[in-house]
C-alpha cells in the first residue's frame, strides 16, 4: 500500500512541474560534471558567463589531464617514465611548473612529499589496474634506491630521470588543476564558483546567499556514509584537499593497507593519522595543498604541526588533522574561516597555536 | 459500548466484507482507466458509510480497525498499517461529522470520507518519508476522490434502498431485543 | 436513534463537493506560488554528458538503468535506514537514491550506499557515470561539498 501511495507522487510532480517558480536571472550558474584524473569532478560556476567558465573549466582538466596520466600511454608522463627522459613538446608545457612546484615541495617537507615514490606505489598495486599485494621486504629496499626526487632535472626544456626512476604526480596533479581554474574564473569574472576534484575543493567567492561556502571533512571512520563528517568548514576564496588513509585501501591477512606510501619506509604511512586536510587562501596554490596535504600525512601529528608552525609569512595554510586515537585538531592563525565541529561525531576536538 | 449478538455478527460480516471488497479492488485497478497509479476506488468505504448509519460510529470504528489490522497481517505489511489507519480514520471521522448534518445525503458524506482518506494517506507518507514531497500530490487525489467518493455514495445508496425493508438500518434495535 | 439516511444528493452535497475542490485548488495554488522547492532533482551525466534529468520520486515507481563502457548501472529509489525481511523499513527519514546493482568491477558505486541530499553523488567510474542530487529546500546547514 505504501508503495503504491509512493507511485502516485510521480503523476503529481509531472503534473506540477509545469508550474515551477522561474529562475532568478541573478542565480544563472552551470554545472558540469567531468571524469578526469581517475576520479569525478564537479564544477559550478555562477554568473553572466558561468556557462563558458565551466566549459572552458573542462578543456584545462582534459588538457592537463593528457599531459599528466599515468595510465594513458601517450601522455608527457607516461612517455617520460618509459624512456627515462623527455624533451617536451609544445602541448607538453605544463609538465615544467609542476615537475618544479613538485621538487620545491618535497625539499620543504624534507622528502615526505616525493614524486618519484611512483615505482613503490606500483609495487603496492596502487598505480592502478594491479592487483593489491604487498611486496617483500628486499623488494622494497630495492626499489626505495630509485626515490629520489633530486635526481629529477629539467633543463631547457628536456626532462631527465634517475635510473629506474618513474614520476606518479596524482598527489599534485588535481590540486594544480584547481589552481588553474582560478585563472579561469578571473578571467572570465565568475563571482562565485565551487569546485570538487576528487577531494580537492575550491571554495570561489561566496554562497549566492552571501555566506560563506560549506565544506563538509569527511569522517574518516565512515568513508561510505556521506553523511558521516568530523566538522565542516566555512570558506570563502579558499583550497581545501583532504588526504586519508581510508581513500584507497586494501586488506590482506587481517591487516590493513592503505595508498599513501612513506617514501622513508616503503610502507603506507603509519602516523597515526587517518586524515590530514589543508585549507589555504585561493591565492595559494591548489597543488600547494594536495602536495602537503599527502606529506603531512606521511609526517604525523607533531611533525605536521611543527611544519604547520615553522612555515613563513605567518600564516600560509592551516590544517585539519583527524587522529587514529579520535581527536580533530584543528590548527589555524589565518583567522579567514571557520571549522564548525559536527555534533555526535564522537570526536574530541582540540585547537593549536 | 455493549454488542447484542446481532450486532457482533453485523460487525463480523462487514468487517469481512470489507476485506474482501479491499483485494477485490486490487483485481480491478482503477488506474487502467484514470492513467494515474496507485489511484483506488475506495471500495471499503462503502461499508464504512454502512456502518455508520446501520449501526454507529464506535461500531465502524471497531470494523474499521479489525480491517486495518486484518489487512496489513494479510499482506504481511505492517508499513502499510500507518497509512490504511490514518486514511481510514480520517475517513471515519470526516463521515461521522458530516452524517450528523441533517441536509447532507450518502453522496455528500461519501465524498468527505474520500477526500478525508485521501488525506490521512498524505499526511501518512509525509510522516514516513520525513518529506514533505508527497503534499504535490494531495490537489490530485482530492480532484480524483470527488469522482471515486461519487461512485462509492453511488453504491451506498444502491445498498440502502436494496436493504431498507430488512430493518437493518434501524441499528438492528427494532427486533434486537425480540 | 439514526435517522434513515438521505438517498439523493442534495444542495448541501454540491457543498461538500465545492470545498473539497477549493482545497484541492488552494493547495495546488499554494504549491505553485512557494515553488517546487520541496523536490529533489536527480543528475545522470555519462562520459561528462548529461543524459538524464528526473525528479528523485520518479524513481520510486520504476528503476533506472544506465549503461556505457560495457557496464550497466542500475539506480532505485531508497530511503535512509535499515531494512528488515519483513518489507519494514526503519527510516530515519530521508528519501534518496542508490546503485542497486552495477556489474562494474570496482562495486564502489553500489557501496556508495544511498544518497539523500542535495549536493550528493554516486560515481563509477569504470562506466564513467555520475549519479547527483541537485535541488530540494535550501536547507543553510547543508553543506555544498565534501572534502576527502
Amino acid at each position: 500500500m505504501m508503495r503504491r501511495l509512493l507511485l502516485c507522487v510521480l503523476p503529481a510532480l509531472l503534473l506540477l512541474s509545469g508550474c515551477a517558480a522561474p529562475v532568478d536571472p541573478d542565480e544563472a550558474r552551470e554545472s558540469i560534471q567531468v571524469i578526469a584524473m581517475d576520479t569525478a569532478m564537479l564544477i559550478t560556476t555562477y554568473g553572466e558567463r558561468s556557462p563558458a567558465a565551466a566549459y572552458a573549466c573542462e578543456d584545462v582538466i582534459r588538457d592537463l589531464e593528457k599531459q599528466l596520466s599515468r595510465t594513458d600511454p601517450d601522455s608527457a608522463v607516461s612517455r617520460l617514465n618509459a624512456a627515462g627522459t623527455l624533451e617536451l613538446g609544445e602541448l607538453d608545457e605544463e609538465l615544467i611548473p609542476i615537475l618544479s612546484a613538485a621538487e620545491a615541495y618535497r625539499r620543504e617537507t624534507d622528502g615526505a612529499f616525493d614524486i618519484t615514490i611512483a615505482p613503490v606505489v606500483a609495487a603496492w598495486g596502487f598505480a592502478g589496474g594491479e592487483e593489491y599485494r604487498v611486496p617483500g621486504e628486499a623488494e622494497l629496499q630495492e626499489l626505495l634506491e630509485r626515490v629520489d626526487g633530486s635526481a629529477v632535472r629539467v633543463e631547457d626544456r628536456t626532462v631527465t630521470l634517475g635510473p629506474g626512476q618513474a614520476i606518479d604526480l596524482g598527489g599534485i596533479a588535481k590540486g594544480y588543476a584547481a589552481g588553474k581554474l582560478t585563472q579561469i574564473f578571473n578571467e572570465y569574472e565568475v563571482p562565485r564558483a565551487l569546485a570538487e576534484l576528487g577531494g580537492n575543493v575550491l571554495a570561489w567567492g561566496d554562497r549566492p546567499d552571501g555566506t560563506p561556502w560549506r565544506v563538509g571533512v569527511q569522517d574518516p571512520a565512515h568513508p561510505d556514509d556521506r553523511n558521516a563528517l568530523v566538522g565542516v568548514l566555512e570558506l570563502v576564496d579558499s583550497f581545501a584537499v583532504t588526504s586519508g588513509s581510508y581513500q584507497r585501501y586494501f586488506q590482506q591477512d587481517g591487516k590493513t593497507y592503505h595508498h599513501i606510501i612513506d617514501p622513508a619506509t616503503g610502507r603506507p604511512a603509519d602516523s597515526g593519522l587517518t586524515s590530514v586536510t589543508v585549507v589555504a587562501g585561493s591565492g595559494a596554490g591548489g597543488a600547494m595543498c594536495d602536495a602537503y596535504s599527502t606529506a603531512l600525512f606521511v609526517m604525523g601529528e607533531e611533525k605536521a604541526l611543527d611544519f604547520w608552525r615553522s612555515q613563513q609569512g605567518g600564516a600560509l595554510f592551516s590544517l585539519v588533522l583527524v587522529t587514529e586515537d579520535g581527536r580533530v585538531v584543528v590548527a589555524d592563525k589565518t583567522g579567514q574561516f571557520n571549522f564548525v565541529p559536527e555534533e555526535g561525531s564522537g570526536y574530541t576536538y582540540e585547537t593549536v597555536s | 459500548m455493549k454488542l447484542t449478538t446481532k450486532q457482533l455478527t453485523l460487525c463480523a460480516l462487514l468487517t469481512a466484507m470489507a476485506l474482501a471488497l479491499s483485494y477485490l479492488e486490487n483485481l480491478f485497478p482503477l488506474s487502467l482507466a484514470i492513467p494515474i497509479p496507485g489511484v483506488k476506488l475506495g471500495l471499503a468505504n462503502i461499508v464504512t458509510v454502512f456502518a455508520l448509519y446501520a449501526l454507529g460510529a464506535g461500531e465502524a470504528l471497531l470494523i474499521l480497525l479489525a480491517r486495518c489490522l486484518l489487512g496489513a497481517l494479510f499482506a504481511g505489511n505492517m508499513n502499510a498499517l500507518i497509512f490504511s489507519l490514518l486514511g481510514g480514520l480520517s475517513a471515519l471521522g470526516t463521515m461521522a461529522l458530516l452524517s450528523q448534518g441533517r441536509g447532507l445525503s450518502v453522496y455528500g458524506v461519501s465524498v468527505g470520507g474520500a477526500a478525508a482518506h485521501n488525506c490521512g494517506q498524505i499526511a501518512a507518507a509525509v510522516w514516513t518519508l520525513g518529506s514533505g514531497a508527497p503534499l504535490y500530490y494531495l490537489p490530485v487525489l482530492l480532484a480524483v476522490s470527488l469522482l471515486t467518493g461519487g461512485l462509492t455514495g453511488l453504491a451506498s445508496a444502491c445498498l440502502f434502498r436494496g436493504l431498507g425493508h430488512t430493518g437493518l438500518m434501524n441499528r438492528g434495535k427494532a427486533d434486537g431485543h425480540g | 436513534m439514526k435517522p434513515f439516511p438521505r438517498l439523493r444528493p442534495t444542495a448541501w452535497d454540491g457543498l461538500v463537493v465545492l470545498c473539497v475542490a477549493a482545497l484541492a485548488l488552494g493547495i495546488a495554488f499554494f504549491q505553485w506560488r512557494g515553488g517546487t522547492q520541496e523536490g529533489l532533482t536527480a543528475v545522470v551525466s555519462v562520459d561528462g554528458r548529461e543524459v538524464d534529468r528526473f525528479p528523485l520520486e520518479e524513481l520510486i515507481a520504476a528503476p533506472r538503468a544506465y549503461e556505457h563502457n560495457g557496464y550497466t548501472l542500475e539506480v532505485c529509489a531508497a530511503l535512509r535506514g535499515e531494512v528488515s525481511s519483513l518489507d519494514h523499513v526503519k527510516s530515519d527519514g530521508e528519501m534518496g537514491l542508490r546503485v542497486a546493482r552495477s556489474d562494474c568491477p570496482t562495486q564502489d558505486c553500489v557501496h556508495t550506499g544511498t544518497i539523500t541530499r542535495s549536493g550528493q553523488s554516486i560515481v563509477c567510474l569504470p562506466a564513467r557515470v555520475i549519479i547527483r542530487l541537485e535541488g530540494g529546500a535550501a536547507d543553510p546547514g547543508n553543506v555544498d561539498a565534501v572534502t576527502g
